[in-house]
């Protein structure tokens, strides 16, 4: 059939013009709906047993945080998340190996413990317990 | 390829591409990234994460990861599927039996209360797993 064609000298000519109008409005189509996803990062603790008590707090090597529904309480001092971002930093500065407890009230929101976790990770402290009061 | 030249040469004015193998591809591949973005993105919309700067990315997420949602009524989910707390526990225990520790990330809203991120941390500490991760934005594309 082709060969015939071409023998008469006619090009069997393709055509282009509505595949490459569909190809980009595919294209098109493709690009406006690609959302970009937000890159995620991710914050890890130990999780005690459910009925642990936190263990007897000595001083020297063992921090521990309080998260309430409206504040952060950092040794029995109230205190905002910069100050709470200073005080760490300074703490973190003689080791990176004291243990932080977070202690979380029921009804404090997620993006409190989040925030915490975060200054934590921004100090480069490693060793992180979540208790739940 | 002798042959091939001479063809060339006796029909070079009427020699067309074949277009149809290249058609065929395009479609594939269409076909492909169609289905492929609809399987990625099964988490719930709705749930809203905290922002996290100086938090770690993880690259290449341990394969056997589970992920739990909590959104900010306190409703626990598993690839969008809700489940009671009942059912999460025998889940995990379940999972945890047949493949060992595996890691834990909980995609926590921001306004969801402490309580409700406890009942999952319970039921992974109550099974053996100690170490859970918390998801957080790094940085928003939106």
């Amino acid at each position: 059939m082709k060969k015939s064609k071409l023998r008469k000298g006619e090009a069997a000519k393709l055509e282009m013009t509505p595949m490459i109008d569909v190809v980009f409005q595919l294209l098109i189509f493709f690009i406006v709906t690609l959302k970009q996803e937000d890159i995620l990062s991710h914050l890890d603790v130990w999780r005690p047993a459910p009925d642990s008590r936190p263990p007897p707090e000595t001083p020297e090597d063992l921090l521990t945080i309080t998260i309430y529904k409206d504040g952060y309480v950092l040794k029995g001092r109230r205190v905002s998340l910069q100050e709470l971002d200073r005080q760490l930093t300074r703490l973190a500065g003689f080791s990176k190996s004291i243990s932080v407890i977070i202690k979380c009230t029921a009804d404090s929101p997620h993006k409190h413990l989040v925030r915490v976790l975060d200054v934590c990770a921004k100090c480069d402290l490693r060793n992180l317990s979540v208790f739940s009061m | 390829m002798i042959r091939y030249k001479k063809k060339v040469s006796e029909y070079s004015a009427g020699c067309e591409i074949d277009m149809t193998p290249m058609i065929d591809v395009v479609f594939q591949l269409i076909i492909f990234f169609i289905v492929t973005i609809n399987m990625e993105q099964n988490y719930k919309k709705e749930i809203v994460l905290e922002d996290a700067k100086n938090a770690p990315v993880i690259k290449n997420p341990h394969p056997m990861t589970l992920v739990i949602e909590v959104d900010k009524r306190g409703w626990i989910s598993l690839h969008g599927a809700q489940v009671t707390t009942t059912q999460l526990r025998a889940l995990v225990q379940r999972r945890y039996n047949s493949v060992g520790e595996f890691p834990v990330l909980i995609r926590g809203d921001r306004d969801a209360r402490h309580k409700d991120i406890r009942k999952v941390m319970d039921i992974c500490s109550g099974v053996g797993l100690w170490k859970i991760n918390f998801a957080a934005v790094k940085e928003r594309k939106t």
